[in-house]
């Protein structure tokens, strides 16, 4: 008997004019493993909320839920509680007690269990999920990635049959997000816990999952195994753009049995791309950001002209150099507390004017204090900083933050503080007609009501609003999805081509592939390498784009999908053409 | 046994017994009692920053036992005349007797807040109180959480160029601005708290209380030892053994049976604490030398 | 346990309750013990008013939403007084019990006193903290029809609690200093605490001058959009 049941599931919210959800209908097998697809607004959310009785969302709802062969409505309380799981976005919030062991209790509690079995179950979890040792700690002294296995495991101690899960790894950092995975992979395999996730973060969900659902437009598009289903995505650029980077190559190249992960893209490359002989070949080379005007590495030879292109730059650079350079931090030393260790080590950095440059490095390698350095929020203890060639004690008053400099946090809601999108850039001194991208329809909703992405350009919008010639930004892409990166890939590099310098700190390899000019690696406060993402990403062999792995021996230098497509489809072109003679 | 170890019920009745008392009665013997065992007490559990702490105390008894006698000039005994308003030891005594009461209790409850954190306390409330004991709960989680959140806010507000912190006025002004985007981002967030508890079932019946505490047989001990010591100090007192009088002239209640039965009683409760304490101690040492 | 099911008999008992027993209890204190017990009595009648509230509260079936609510607000109450220059328990008090009622402002005010206690100090005093705060929000709650029209009553009334919570805080000051009420010490203890007092009552009327108005709007958006 299937564990969950959907039949012409149809939804549509009060006072909205087009329907959420037409016509859904799939089913889940015990113990499956079911990843759910989808754009920003295609009606992801809704569907796992319709899904968890006690959240759904208030609106018209027609079709059936049937769970466990019963219909969901028909349910118990307790039962319907217990027997679906649901983990949300949010690690900090979703937690309710203040005690780990309180948390892993507080379902059990609320069922009315018995204190012994709580026991019991509670002591199970723990061991399982390894967080024994943080048992009596407050959740408080967790990370981020420990608060959101914590919230799992609170969820799995009631024993559920389905798990649902709403981009749980969205606000999580890379390292974290695959701790979850395993874990939840763990959990699949070792309890056949039926789980249907929700998530951006495709390069990991789609290899565990036996099915992908696709949602578009709130139906149900595809329904199947991911190898079989991503292929006939290859009509919708929006959809595919979220795919595994092996996924669209071999969408792109025509796979009827796409590869899934960087294992199975390298083999199906060996078999399919034969290089020409000596390896590499550089004749099909396009440029890394084929609609940027000037291509970096030509800009930056024409402005000089000794530096090899792409070659790592030297940290210190010589005194006509430092005027054009935009920010400078030479030897920076700094730690939070008299006690604590220090973050930033000796960091030295300069960053040019009017190019984007990326800062990539694992948590606590010390890039957003970096950041908060520059802006002029953390003072270091030892060491200069210069932006635009003048030191930050040289800009009096808040002039640093009027046309200079400005910061975009990562928690972009810590900039709201009004109650429409109208309100928050009137009270910026902007309006939506000066912005370099349209925020016109959205001028009478609330800050919170919109989604990740949108909030993302309007606290992008209320930085720019003090028209900065420098811009700092703080993970600019997390939980955003694949169409809102682009977005702001494209508004970055207006920005830049308007003058403006970026430098943005980030976890996302993929969006620094995509957008930037020059990259550095930030490790244990310094900086340890540097220089354009072609040489930068083919250089490093972990701290790399998923592309950049699979092609790595058989094309040189490609760190991008698009690269990859292009130099694949000329290799295959070459082998029909010999094919042909 | 110590009081930190054993069950929440049993620390919370053992110090508010003891400071109950103390902070009722006047009787210069009780509360001499009182202070010598909460400040035994905190000593041998003390840590760092406790000599600052007693300083403070120290400081504090002996500003409040000389308000008395400058505002009441009541009592027989006059000491000396300042400006004719006279200086009576009545007056001193009581002042000094009040300083004692107020001393005692801050130790005592100071010596509560420290024992009893945050769970053991909400572990205390859930007994009778599930709803308003989870409410607290959260709100002790939230608090930190705030605190930090407000950090970030602060610090984005400044570089948007929004804080003006060169006078008081702006300084308030950007408090103000802070407090109000972190109001709003409490507010929105704390409704994803609310479902997370309704989809693990909030709400659907009878709750059960788990807790990590036990009630071990070292505990019945110590609770009815504390409830003993607590009813031989009550009597007396209720009775009136232990009144004394201050005004016009003070003196000591007579040393009857029943006054004497209060102070060794009350002697033990006040000094329960420190004993539970100091036994504890003697018993992981022999323990671990066995180790 | 047996309940009672007239839900107007019960509403009626919850306000004849604390209205009964608490001026029994005054005036048993005052026939029983002599006139050194005044604090015995004043202390006793705390605790059982706090207590009569907060059970009165506990028996609601409050909702998840709601819970979270209050505890969203306690916990700004608290950590709003780390934030320099603020003293927001009085001031979000009465704004909580202007938009989600007198009771939950009970709730508030009474719950932030005793958490904020934990990390202000517990003593004697939380229980007069926590009724005294508790009573402002009650009474907010009770007038919040014309406190939500006038801004200048509004602000009067930030100003007038801000005085009574000093004025409340200073008499119990002097019950437990000397036993009894005496005008002498109670006129030492405000004088001492008069720049303290005047402190707080400004810091009060400034946040309900900036921020009553945008609180506001953002409470009753919370409850409107989530049905409260």
């Amino acid at each position: 008997m299937e564990v969950l049941t959907v039949e012409h599931l149809s939804f549509t919210y009060p006072q909205a004019s087009s329907p959420a959800l037409e016509d859904v209908g799939f089913g889940l097998a015990p113990g499956e493993f079911v990843t759910l697809c989808g754009a920003t607004g295609s009606g992801k959310s809704t569907l796992l909320r319709l899904l968890k009785r006690e959240l759904s969302p208030r609106g018209e709802q027609s079709g059936r839920i049937l769970l466990c062969g019963e219909p969901a409505d028909s349910l118990p309380p307790r039962q319907a509680a217990r027997t679906v799981g649901f983990v949300m976005q949010q690690p900090e919030q979703q937690l309710v007690t203040d005690r780990v062991w309180h948390e892993l209790a507080f379902g059990l509690e609320n069922l009315g269990l018995p204190r012994e079995l709580i026991a019991r179950r509670v002591a199970e979890t723990a061991g399982y999920f390894g967080i024994a040792d943080w048992y009596d700690r407050e959740v408080d002294t967790l990370s981020g990635g420990q608060k959101q296995l914590l919230c799992l495991a609170a969820a799995v101690a009631m024993q559920p049959a389905l798990l649902l899960l709403d981009e749980p790894t969205a606000r999580l950092d890379p390292i974290a997000a695959s701790a979850f995975f395993d874990t939840l992979r763990r959990l699949n395999r070792d309890l056949s816990v039926t789980v249907l996730l929700s998530e951006h973060r495709l390069e990991q969900a789609l290899p565990l999952s036996d099915r992908m659902l696709v949602l578009e437009g709130g139906r149900l598009r595809e329904d199947g195994a991911p190898r079989r289903v991503i292929p006939r995505l290859a009509g919708s650029p929006a959809l595919l753009r979220a795919m595994p980077a092996a996924a669209r190559m071999g969408a792109a190249l025509g796979a009827a049995e796409c590869p899934l992960t960087v294992r199975e893209g390298r083999k199906w490359l060996g078999r399919h791309c034969i290089p020409p002989a000596g390896g590499t070949d550089s004749s099909a080379a396009p440029a890394v950001n084929p609609d940027a005007p000037a291509a970096p590495a030509a800009r930056s030879s024409a402005s000089a002209p000794a530096a090899a292109p792409g070659a790592c730059a030297p940290a210190g650079f010589s005194g006509a150099r430092r005027e054009s350079a935009a920010l400078e931090l030479r030897e920076v030393w700094f730690r939070y507390e008299k006690q604590a260790p220090d973050v930033l080590r000796g960091l030295s950095l300069t960053v040019r004017q009017g190019e984007i440059f990326c800062v990539l490095g694992g948590n606590g390698s010390g890039k957003t204090t970096a950041l908060g350095v520059a802006a002029g929020l953390l003072r270091p203890y030892g060491g200069g900083v210069r932006v635009f060639g003048r030191r930050l004690r040289a800009y009096p008053g808040q002039s640093l933050y009027r046309g200079c400099l400005a910061l975009l946090p990562q928690d972009v809601q810590t900039v709201f503080l009004r109650n429409t999108v109208r309100e928050e850039l009137a009270d910026a001194g902007t309006d939506a007609s000066a912005l370099p991208f349209d925020l016109g329809r959205l001028l009478d909703r609330h800050p919170y009501d919109l989604s990740g992405g949108e909030q993302q350009l309007l606290a992008l919008a209320r930085v720019l609003a003090s028209s900065p010639r420098l811009l700092l930004l703080d993970e600019p892409t997390k939980g955003l999805d694949a169409g809102a990166r682009e977005n702001l890939i494209g508004i970055l590099r207006d920005l830049r081509n308007a003058g403006m310098t970026v430098v943005a700190v980030t976890h996302d390899v993929d969006f620094a592939a995509l957008c930037a000019d020059r990259c550095a690696l930030f490790f244990r406060g310094q900086t340890v390498s540097e220089g354009t993402p072609e040489a930068f990403f083919s250089e490093n062999r972990f701290y790399t784009t998923a592309a950049s792995r699979i092609t790595r021996g058989y094309f040189d230098r490609v760190v991008t999908v698009e690269q990859a497509i292009a130099r694949c489809a000329a290799c295959l072109r070459r082998e029909a053409a010999d094919a042909d003679d | 046994m110590s009081l930190a170890s054993c069950n929440p019920a049993v620390a919370a009745v053992c110090l508010l017994s003891a400071a109950g008392i103390a902070m009722f009665c006047m009787n210069p013997v009780i509360l001499a009692l009182s202070l010598c065992g909460a400040v035994c007490f905190s000593l041998l559990c003390g840590r760092a920053g406790e000599g600052r702490w007693h300083l403070f105390v120290a400081l504090l008894f002996v500003a409040t036992a000389l308000v008395n006698p400058l505002v009441s000039h009541r009592g027989a005994t006059v000491l000396l005349v300042v400006n004719h308003t006279p200086l009576t030891l009545e007056s001193l005594l009581w002042g000094i007797s009040a300083a004692a009461a107020v001393a005692a209790a801050l130790c005592w409850f100071r010596a509560f807040s420290r024992l009893m954190t945050g769970d053991r306390l909400l572990w205390l409330f859930g007994r009778f109180s599930p709803r308003l004991s989870l409410v607290l709960s959260m709100a002790f989680r939230f608090v930190p959480l705030f605190g930090r959140q407000a950090k970030k806010i602060r610090q984005t507000q400044r570089a948007l160029g929004a804080l003006r912190e060169d006078s008081a006025a702006g300084s308030f002004r950007g408090s103000a601005r802070v407090f109000s985007v972190l109001l709003t981002w409490a507010l929105e967030n704390g409704i994803v708290t609310a479902d997370s508890m309704a989809a693990r079932g909030y709400g659907s019946g009878r709750r059960t209380q788990f807790s990590v505490f036990r009630f071990r047989r070292a505990d019945g001990v110590l609770l009815a030892l504390a409830l003993l010591f607590f009813a031989g100090a009550c009597i007396p007192l209720a009775c009136g053994a232990l009144d004394t009088v201050y005004y016009p002239r003070a003196a000591l209640p007579r040393l009857t049976p029943a006054a004497l039965t209060g102070y060794v009683s009350y002697g033990l409760l006040a000094l329960l604490p420190a004993a539970a304490e100091g036994w504890e101690a003697i018993r992981w040492k022999c323990l671990r030398s066995s180790i | 346990m047996r309940t009672i099911e007239s839900p107007r008999l019960r509403r009626l008992l919850r306000v004849l309750l604390p209205a009964l027993v608490i001026p029994a209890l005054v005036l048993g204190g005052a026939l029983v013990l002599d006139e050194k017990r005044q604090m015995f009595t004043a202390f006793a009648v705390a605790v059982c008013a706090v207590l009569l509230f907060l059970a009165g509260i506990e028996r609601r079936q409050i909702g998840a939403r709601r819970m979270v609510l209050s505890a969203v607000m306690i916990a700004l109450c608290v950590a709003g007084r780390l934030i320099p220059f603020f003293k927001p328990v009085t001031a979000l008090t009465v704004l909580t019990a202007l938009y989600l009622g007198g009771e939950a402002g009970f709730l508030v005010g009474a719950l932030s006193a005793l958490l904020s206690n934990f990390y202000f100090g517990q003593g004697p005093w939380t229980p007069f903290q926590m009724l005294a705060w508790g009573l402002i929000g009650l009474f907010a709650g009770l007038l919040a029809r014309p406190l939500k029209k006038s801004r200048w009553l509004l602000l009067c009334y930030g100003l007038l609690s801000g005085v009574f919570f000093s004025l409340v805080m200073d008499v119990w000051t002097v019950l437990w200093y000397n036993g009894s009420f005496d005008a002498g010490l109670w006129l030492v203890a405000m004088g001492t605490a008069l720049p303290h007092t005047v402190l707080y009552a400004a810091s009060n009327f400034a946040f309900l001058w900036m921020l009553a108005r945008p609180i506001g709007e953002k409470l009753e958006r919370i409850r409107i959009k989530y049905g409260l």
